[in-house]
């Protein structure tokens, strides 16, 4: 199970986007986070060259 | 008055054998909505005098030349995130108020030219996110089936006045399911096209590669009949596809002879166990399919986890960078739910977004791969009847993998059917899915599944009340 992050460096993610919450808001949020690690954990796996998010030009079709 | 209901289709034969008029159509929508929206809340703005304005134009229309489409005269709604010229359009916020705006969108400029009676602008969740919400400036919208029950989101009102009748079809938008889980927890149907089958111009985004728009109403062949309307190329949406339209009608009524239908059991049996009912639901659709001449063939696919750990990553990334200036500048000016969805994206990372968005390539795919043997997925809409509408968890989309967002993540169109009642007497619903641009094909599948039950003959209870009254 992953863990959640701490206050402090919770408070470091809010201030760099320049938001703030309330404290008791916050907690119920760092309690939200372990599900969000967990996700995190599916899509940042290794990945073949295949899985580039390449951009098309003029796609057939369009 | 009569309370009967009629679809789309049913109006539109009446009034092209001169039996109907769009204003005796229209004034029983109204009566409707006067009767039940006290306590449905399905409208933010009802757009009464437009309406009979529209109807008595329609009805001149028809009376000159008769109608132009199926559409023409039929009373519609939009979800309140799609822009209509001198129209509040609040997006469900205190940050859209007075919001005017000074042109339509594109798929509501469709609908007008198609003939159709707008009756008003259909609650939503805070810009089509976030759930439930009691602190906006309007209630959130209830489900006609019991109104202590949640409609889903993001398109509720439209899930509810089409359920009611208070409207014919609708228009919703969907991100992760707003369209579909509606239509399930409303025992409607919703289709979300393929991304870039209808133009997304002029719609608040939620998030710009997973947004789609696409009709609600109470049969399929009704959804196909909007979506005529709605498809095609718009030079001002950039992700609008350049293809032709097909006739969305024209498989209605083949069946499902020779069909091959793939099932994704490992969803609804393992990933996210469903409720007996659902469950039930979705196996007298496989045994109607059976029974139809199609050939049923387990499908497997990667856990609906990874589909919806790659969509809520570029979901709420994009959501983020949508209403950043918004959330930076006036962020009490959201409601607590929509506000935590923000914070969210604060603690997401430019890596994380990346990550999902191969993650997504990996997934098209692999989808990709499995549709190419089939002509219909199927599995479940949602895991079960409605919540009560005050116990709707407040982080659904981080806890549990839904059956949607699936099919966002890919773009591939699918669509949500009605398949009975639960134990506590509300709908219930399978979904199909089919290939991009397929739309013709996932209708014909849902059509012939439709005509084998008879789900479509019951409407909500509440309904009665008028008929009694």
């Amino acid at each position: 199970m992953s863990e959640t992050i701490s206050t402090e460096a919770f408070q470091v993610l809010l201030d760099r986007a320049g938001i703030s919450v309330s404290p008791a808001n916050m907690e119920e949020m760092r309690s939200a986070y372990m599900m969000l690690q967990a996700m995190r954990e599916r899509v940042r796996q290794p990945r073949g060259y295949d899985a580039e998010p390449a951009h098309i030009f003029a796609p057939a079709g369009r | 008055m009569s309370t009967d209901i009629l679809t789309i289709s049913e109006a539109a034969a009446l009034i092209k054998a001169g039996k109907l008029s769009p204003v005796e159509l229209t004034e029983m929508c109204l009566s409707r909505v006067k009767a039940f929206e006290p306590e449905l809340h399905a409208f933010v703005t009802l757009t009464e005098d437009r309406a009979r304005a529209d109807a008595k134009k329609a009805e001149a229309q028809i009376k000159a030349s008769g109608p132009t489409s199926p559409l023409h005269g039929i009373p519609i709604g939009l979800k309140d995130i799609i822009d209509t010229k001198g129209i509040l359009t609040t997006c469900q916020s205190a940050h859209n108020i007075g919001n005017i705006p000074d042109t339509d969108a594109t798929c509501a400029a469709a609908l007008d030219a198609a003939g159709t009676v707008l009756m008003g602008k259909l609650t939503t969740h805070e810009f089509a996110d976030g759930g439930p919400s009691f602190d906006l400036p309007w209630p959130p919208s209830r489900n006609p089936w019991n109104t202590q029950r949640f409609t889903a989101g993001s398109s509720s009102g439209t899930g509810a006045a089409v359920a009611a009748g208070l409207v014919l079809g609708g228009l919703g938008t969907d991100t992760g399911g707003s369209i579909r889980g509606p239509a399930a927890l409303c025992g409607i149907v919703g289709l979300k096209p393929t991304y870039g089958l209808v133009s997304r111009a002029g719609v608040a985004p939620a998030a710009y590669s997973l947004d789609h728009i696409g009709p609600m109403a109470w049969t399929t062949e009704d959804c196909a009949l909007m979506l005529q309307a709605l498809a095609g190329h718009d030079p001002a949406d950039p992700a609008s596809a350049n293809r032709a339209v097909p006739d969305y009608t024209a498989g209605l009524g083949k069946g499902a002879k020779g069909l091959k239908v793939g099932v994704l059991s490992r969803w609804h049996e393992t990933d996210r166990p469903v409720a007996p009912a659902v469950k039930a639901g979705i196996d007298a659709a496989i045994a109607a399919y059976d029974s139809l001449g199609a050939e049923i063939v387990e499908i497997k696919l990667s856990a609906m986890h990874e589909y919806n750990a790659a969509g809520f990553f570029i979901s709420t990334v994009e959501r983020g960078a949508a209403y950043e200036r918004m959330m930076l500048k006036n962020p009490e000016k959201f409601g607590q739910r929509y506000r935590d969805r923000l914070v969210f994206a604060a603690l997401c990372t430019g890596m994380d977004y990346v990550q999902a968005l191969r993650r997504r390539r990996e997934l098209i795919a692999e989808m990709a791969a499995a549709m190419a043997g089939v002509d219909v997925l199927l599995t479940a809409g949602n895991p079960d009847e409605a919540p009560p509408i005050d116990q709707v968890p407040r982080w659904d989309n981080l806890d549990k993998p839904n059956f949607t967002m699936a099919f966002n993540l890919t773009g591939m169109p699918a669509i949500c059917v009605p398949a009975g009642f639960g134990p506590n007497g509300l709908p219930i619903s399978i979904q199909l899915a089919a290939r991009p641009f397929a739309e013709a094909m996932l209708l014909r599948a849902a059509h012939a599944f439709e005509q084998a039950t008879a789900w479509r003959d019951r409407r909500p209870d509440m309904l009665g009340l008028a008929k009694a009254a």
